[in-house]
């Protein structure tokens, strides 16, 4: 079933461009402990998602965790290479957000952060293109 | 700075406030991208404005030994980062329970967690006033000496909203050490992201009890904050725990739920018995005192491994009164600086592990080659000198 692209506001946490595929957790994660970030996998074993990969996605969290390790394990998996190419998150989350900034502070990474209302977050589909401009401006479609 | 107002963006705050205190995370390997910034801070000749004391490291800086040999370099690059925030300036206590330590921040002051055991137990049990900061943000507060003034420093973030009521929960099992291990995991997986005060608490909870659900709590879920009517410092009244507003929600637990959260866990199965690990949060004096009395002189069962992490302050406490001497001849090996379910593994961790803790119990799996049994102290050492795990009455009900 194709769905048509749609335009979806967004606050902008950190700016950036990218475009790639979503994937839409189904449950927090923390990245320490849960995520391993040499190969971007998630090993939290409670998780619905536990073994898949994060790597070159658009990674769309609908709720953040209380994790002290989650900046580091973010700037490590994307000073690796095995890290989403943009966050989207259904609340502000100030600990993504730093381990964006460090990376790109640190190795110059260009990794968007972005704030999407739930009710959005649940039109996206894991596997739809998704295209983020610098605008904050997201376009989904299958 | 420029991270501070960014973080301050994020959360819309209009303001940046002092703090007086921080305890730094980023101490903790998980990557080289850790040692290269601490690397760009010293670089840029950054000093710290406020008292800041280390979490635990990846490495236990007095025995390097007791990890897989094979992770030499990223053993090198973890010690390498904890001496940096040496360095740095920080005060080098190596814990993930500073709480334990004598000189701790005071109800309603404003300071900078970072460990979510820790900011949890700075909230609710003390009343001091975190967010949950996470590393490189937890060293630009320290550097800078401000944070937004957001969320859980505000008076009206800290109002309970969900109530969590274990009245009707046996005195047998409320008593126990397990149960506010399994409380805090219920909690976690249930508040919603939301305040929570519980209610119903036996009279003689402690603060090992308080630590074990701000642990539990804060690995199953987010619970930065909880409030324990008639216990903690912002809830010796409902009223004063939920600031006058009725709760959002009320949540009775039963013996099921408790049932529930144990299986989750890690439930007893028929492989053998590999070993015991204890001290996650750091064990503190009265968990060693209590450690002491169980064992009354037995040893542990050979061929277990038995781990035990505290900090250095606790264990310099614990050696004063010859325990170390007589729990290490009882084949109890202790660890300070750092934490036992991180990998690498340490030597001998793999198997069938049992734990009373429900953080160890949550992370352990994913981390390490290990099935997890988790159960009280008594249970533990029970099993510990058998060889085989014995659980009390109340698990096969």
């Amino acid at each position: 079933m194709s769905r048509p692209a749609s335009n979806i506001e967004t606050r902008v946490l950190i700016p950036g461009r990218a475009m790639g595929p979503a994937m839409v957790l189904d449950d927090t994660l923390s990245f320490w402990g849960g995520f391993n970030p040499l190969n971007g996998e998630i090993i939290d074993v409670h998780h619905p998602q536990f073994q898949q990969l994060v790597g070159g996605s658009i990674l769309f969290i609908p709720r953040s965790r209380g994790s002290a390790g989650t900046p580091g394990g973010i700037a490590e998996t994307l000073r690796n290479g095995s890290g989403p190419l943009a966050f989207v998150l259904g609340e502000p989350d100030v600990n993504v957000s730093v381990g964006t900034l460090v990376a790109n502070r640190l190795y110059a990474l260009e990794i968007p952060v972005l704030e999407i209302s739930l009710a959005a977050m649940a039109q996206i589909r894991s596997g739809d293109f998704v295209t983020i401009d610098r605008r904050g401006i997201v376009l989904a479609g299958a | 700075m420029e991270t501070i107002v960014a973080a301050a963006h994020i959360d819309q705050a209009e303001r940046l406030i002092d703090i007086s205190f921080a305890h730094i995370d980023a101490c903790f390997y998980n990557g080289r991208a850790h040692l290269d910034f601490v690397n760009y801070m010293l670089e840029y000749g950054a000093t710290l404005a406020v008292p800041s004391w280390t979490n635990n490291g990846l490495v236990a800086l007095n025995d390097l030994s007791i990890r897989d040999p094979l992770a030499s370099r990223e053993m090198d690059e973890a010690r390498q980062l904890m001496q940096a925030y040496v360095k740095l300036g920080c005060n080098p206590v190596w814990t993930c329970a500073p709480y334990q330590l004598p000189d701790r921040p005071e109800l309603g002051a404003h300071i900078v967690g970072s460990e979510s055991n820790a900011v949890s137990f700075y909230n609710s049990v003390i009343g001091a006033r975190t967010n949950s900061y996470g590393d490189f943000l937890d060293v630009c507060a320290a550097v800078t000496g401000r944070v937004p003034y957001s969320k859980l420093h505000r008076d009206e973030a800290r109002a309970a909203k969900i109530l969590f009521d274990v009245g009707n929960i046996p005195n047998t099992i409320r008593r126990g050490d397990l149960f506010y291990h399994l409380l805090g995991h219920f909690i976690g997986r249930n508040n919603r992201n939301l305040v929570p005060a519980i209610v119903g608490l036996s009279d003689e909870c402690n603060e090992d009890d308080l630590k074990a659900i701000s642990a539990a709590g804060s690995s199953s879920g987010s619970v930065p904050l909880f409030h324990a009517i008639g216990i903690t410092p912002e809830a010796t009244s409902f009223e004063m725990a939920f600031q006058g507003q009725p709760p959002v929600q009320t949540i009775e637990l039963t013996p099921g739920d408790l049932q529930q959260a144990r299986a989750e866990l890690g439930g007893n199965s028929k492989q053998a018995l590999a070993g015991i690990a204890l001290g996650t949060p750091h064990f503190s004096y009265a968990e060693f005192d209590r450690l002491v009395k169980l064992l009354n002189g037995r040893s542990i069962h050979p061929g277990l491994v038995f781990y035990l992490t505290t900090s250095r302050h606790v264990h310099h406490q614990v050696r004063q009164q010859g325990w170390i001497e007589s729990m290490e001849q009882a084949g109890i090996k202790i660890i300070t600086d750092t934490c036992t379910y991180f990998s690498p593994a340490i030597n001998g961790l793999q198997g069938k592990i049992m734990t009373n803790s429900a953080k160890w119990a949550y992370y352990a799996p994913g981390m390490l080659p290990v099935e997890v049994v988790i159960g009280s102290l008594s249970e533990c050492v029970e099993s510990a000198v058998n060889g085989e795990v014995v659980l009390d009455q109340w698990v096969a009900e």
